[in-house]
């Protein structure tokens, strides 16, 4: 038998109610923690969800796959700037993000099921909001457990070539603030991609097709985007492949890259107008899928 | 021995009213619940699940309003889910989590701290029976299994006040036996409130002490359990012998005693009987020794929770 805790012990106990302790059940009389803490604790147990962990043996399988592939590039820069010695990076930190693009939309569009879907398909959902947290607490927290292992992806690779430049001792004030600019833009990118990813998966039972969806969404949508950016920028009509770029996060994406670092893409924004467009778009879209999720699970709890 | 000497009311409801536009699901319902073990008794859309849903603060009422613990729902909802454990009708347990890892983590959803959690998961799944499978994921497991970890994480928090929703659904008849035993030492032994919906009669009549019948949104009856099983002054009878049962209900009515044949048995109403002085159950003795035949069966007949609905519909003819 444990100790009880050692606080008040009349503190879970309404006085008047005698307590059995010989039959062997023992009540409750340690701490309560607030609304605060328990959302703490979801994101942290989602967040450990999302790469598989407290999970069964075969759930880690793909996001860590994901994961390796992913810093594969940074690894392989890391080893030859050890070895050769290079002037400067050979991808800016900003661009890896694009390159990666493809693993980042997997990777996303297969965990968020793995946060969202989860708890609707099994019906868990319906024990969460029997608990004191809120709904919308819910939804928000569950989303920052997508946003946490979004950015861990993102920003792995970041740091990882960051290291690699300062250990191949490139200039520090340069790449510090290159490095600066590639996290902001990484933040901005999750932000939307996490938004998105959520909120089709909350409105999915079946994981299946909460990531074709997504993936389709977000691949496919800028596969199109790329093409009719490509077009235009090749038929001398930039500025159409600079308003199609509005419609995909990553579009929007290398839109901001091309215009607060050197990197060029097909038809990067121009003029002050449409360049704030781009950042305007890709924050509203994300902030409008956080109350989409909100709204969602507002909808749910009391369905 | 203790007994949970507890009056406080845990549930109080006045004029409670659930409109869905088609359906209206609870109509003005006054109810006043108090501790021990309550049966919530109703058919299929009787609103006993939208009561739950309303009573966790989840749904909001169209009409009136209900504390719970003492807490209004409308503006407390958050406290009284931290007081409240509830078990769902539905699938709740995701598959690839093991009950013991599952207990902990909604432990700490309650607002547990984790080391506390891990301690409470411990306890409640010993006491619910969960053993060594409690380390296997849930989606191996039997119905009774799930309903065993559905109710250790209703516990897990150590609620004042549990509501179980339908909690012998799908169980073979030892795992429902097993799943009565534990409701009832819920509300006996833990000291924690409980609300049970079954539509099972016999089972409420067993573990609970008082029973509440809904009817179409509304309060049929709220009374202690024994008040329904109230003896009704009706005796069975049961006679074995050639002929047996047509004799002895002839011997009886010439003695004056108006019997009514239900199935093998004769019942007579005692209170009913037109002349004679003799004690009815020495008339029936005497009767069945006279006309040689066996009796089998005296016994005072109680009522069953079922004749309530049958009262029911008179009353409001």
């Amino acid at each position: 038998m444990a100790e009880q805790p050692s606080t008040d012990p009349t503190a879970a106990t309404p006085a008047g109610a005698s307590v059995i302790h010989d039959l062997g059940y023992r009540p409750y009389t340690g701490p309560r923690l607030g609304p605060a803490a328990i959302a703490r604790a979801l994101v942290v147990t989602g967040f450990r969800n999302a790469f598989g962990l407290g999970r069964s043996g075969k759930s880690k399988v793909l996001p860590f796959i994901l994961l390796g592939i992913n810093l594969m590039p940074a690894l392989v820069i890391g080893g030859v700037m050890v070895f050769v010695g290079l002037k400067e990076l050979p991808i800016g930190y900003a661009q890896y993000a694009s390159t990666t693009q493809v693993l980042l939309g997997i990777f996303v569009a297969s965990q968020a099921p793995v946060l969202f879907s989860r708890d609707l398909r099994h019906g868990t959902i319906s024990l969460y909001l029997a608990r004191p947290l809120p709904s919308r607490t819910y939804a928000l927290a569950r989303w920052a457990s997508l946003l946490g292992a979004t950015l861990v992806f993102l920003l792995l690779p970041i740091l990882l070539l960051y290291a690699v430049a300062l250990l191949g001792e490139l200039d520090f004030g340069t790449q510090t603030g290159d490095a600066a600019v590639a996290v902001a833009l990484a933040v901005l990118l999750a932000l939307s991609l996490t938004g998105v990813a959520g909120l089709v998966a909350s409105w999915s039972t079946r994981r299946g097709f909460a990531v074709v969806a997504t993936i389709a969404l977000l691949l496919i949508g800028n596969g199109i985007v790329t093409a009719i950016q490509g077009i235009s920028g090749e038929e001398g009509h930039p500025r159409v492949g600079e308003v199609a770029g509005l419609f995909s996060p990553y579009s929007l994406y290398r839109g901001l890259m091309s215009t607060w670092t050197d990197t060029d893409g097909p038809t990067p924004p121009t003029g002050t107008a449409m360049q704030a467009a781009y950042l305007v778009v890709l924050v509203a879209l994300s902030a409008a899928c956080v109350g989409g999720l909100v709204w969602r699970y507002r909808k749910v709890a009391t369905a | 021995m203790v007994t949970v000497t507890r009056v406080d009311t845990v549930v109080q409801t006045r004029g409670l009213t659930k409109d869905y536009g088609p359906v209206l699901a609870l109509d003005s319902l006054d109810l006043e619940i108090g501790a021990g073990t309550t049966g919530l008794v109703g058919a299929n859309g009787a609103g006993k699940s939208t009561l739950l849903k309303i009573l966790l603060g989840l749904v909001p009422p169209t009409g009136g309003g209900a504390r719970v613990l003492g807490h209004d729902i409308a503006t407390e909802g958050p406290a009284i889910r931290g007081l409240v454990g509830y078990l769902p009708e539905h699938d709740c347990l995701p598959p690839d989590v093991s009950a013991s890892d599952f207990v902990v983590h909604l432990a700490m959803m309650s607002g547990l701290p984790r080391v506390a959690a891990r301690e409470r998961a411990a306890e409640v799944l010993r006491h619910v029976g969960l053993a060594e499978e409690r380390y296997r994921p849930m989606g191996g497991y039997s119905t009774g299994m799930k309903q065993k970890a559905k109710l250790a994480q209703a516990l897990a928090h150590d609620p004042r006040l549990v509501l179980l929703d339908e909690p012998t659904n799908g169980l073979d008849p030892a795992a429902r036996e097993e799943m009565l035993g534990l409701v009832q030492r819920i509300g006996r032994d833990f000291g924690i409130a409980v609300i049970v919906t079954s539509h099972l009669l016999g089972e409420l009549e067993r573990v609970s002490d008082h029973v509440v019948v809904l009817d179409g949104g509304r309060l049929l009856r709220a009374s202690r359990t024994d008040e329904f099983l109230d003896a009704t002054g009706v005796l069975l009878v049961e006679v074995l012998g050639e002929d047996a049962q047509a004799r002895m209900a002839d011997a009886l009515n010439r003695a004056g005693v108006a019997t009514v044949p239900r199935g093998r048995m004769l019942t007579v109403d005692a209170a009913a009987r037109t002349s004679g002085e003799t004690d009815v159950h020495d008339l029936i003795r005497d009767t069945a020794g006279d006309l040689g035949l066996g009796l089998v069966r005296l016994q005072v007949d109680h009522r069953r929770i079922e004749d309530v609905f049958a009262d029911g519909e008179v009353l409001r003819g």
